[in-house]
């Protein structure tokens, strides 16, 4: 291929992919340690393959808000689980220095979730003066908003 | 570097090193494809604690569209009217789709905008599932409502 003929009696024609190999699993360890960094707050049974939620970057900044409901009995901040009448304090606390337009809470609930104990949920936040509310969903890979 | 010199002639003490790259660039493109899933959400409003006054003159919209969902048949109406049900509520934005054309056609804007009324409210039973409620804000979403208003005064069981 494109190696010489170096005028020695052996040739040795492999490509050296030791460096490769190198780059790859410090590459691979990088992912490795960022992917559950960047996980925050605990796991959640999301609605999936929805066609139209609107792409909010906003939900993985550590300063938005964000409340977990993975099943019928706890609601969670972060990692923190808070009891239903602490979460009303809790949610105006977070909120305090915010922007009207940037008064928005987010709910990422379980599919399995009665409705009930989100609106619960939803209850609590709107007597923190919050009126919007950012409904988590995953969507659907390469799924445009159809017209 | 770490080649030894095997003092014979042929045999060169050396790992076959390329499955083991298979397989990191294998595992190195799957963190790559799982890391970086954006989050996206569905913006909902909720309407503001009712006060404690009871005689407030509130006009009615005749434009407010409520989309209903039923517990026990999981269908889903249209103020009122069937459209469809929880795992095929592509009904209901067909419905909603022709709504809104109509309204666009006939002028019908928000008060005080030019912008076509397509505000919608959604009211579900507490015991429904978050993810039917979910289906059925996505298909609405996908017409084109919007703003959405969750209705959490005085659900039904």
């Amino acid at each position: 291929m494109g190696m010489e003929i170096g005028g020695a009696s052996e040739y040795n024609s492999e490509i050296n992919v030791t460096p490769m190999v190198d780059v790859m699993l410090v590459l691979l360890i990088i992912f490795m340690i960022v992917t559950p960094l960047l996980q925050q707050g605990v796991s959640v049974n999301l609605p999936r393959d929805m066609i139209s939620p609107d792409q909010d970057p906003d939900i993985a900044k550590d300063t938005s808000v964000v409340i977990a409901i993975p099943d019928n009995n706890n609601f969670y901040i972060g990692k923190e689980q808070f009891p239903l009448d602490a979460l009303g304090d809790k949610v105006k606390k977070l909120m305090e220095n915010k922007t009207p337009e940037k008064r928005i809470v987010y709910i990422k609930s379980g599919v399995d979730v009665d409705y009930g104990r989100v609106v619960q949920a939803i209850d609590t936040i709107r007597k923190q003066d919050i009126d919007k509310i950012g409904l988590v969903a995953d969507k659907k890979k390469g799924g445009e908003p159809s017209q | 570097m770490g080649m030894s010199t095997g003092g014979g002639q042929g045999a060169v003490p050396k790992i076959n090193v390329t499955p083991l790259i298979d397989v990191l660039l294998v595992l190195l493109i799957i963190f790559m494809v799982i890391s970086p899933l954006k989050p996206s959400r569905f913006e909902a409003k909720v309407p503001a604690e009712p006060k404690d006054q009871q005689d407030v003159n509130v006009k009615p919209n005749p434009l407010t569209l409520v989309v209903s969902i039923s517990r026990e048949t999981r269908a889903v109406t249209l103020n009122n009217d069937p459209a469809g049900n929880v795992d095929d509520p592509s009904q209901l934005t067909n419905r909603l789709n022709e709504i809104f054309k109509q309204r666009e056609n006939n002028g019908v804007f928000r008060e005080g905008t030019n912008q076509v009324e397509k505000t919608i409210f959604i009211k579900s039973p507490k015991s429904v599932r978050y993810g039917d409620v979910v289906r059925v804000i996505d298909a609405a979403k996908s017409a084109g409502a919007e703003p959405i208003g969750l209705q959490i005064d005085d659900l039904s069981e």
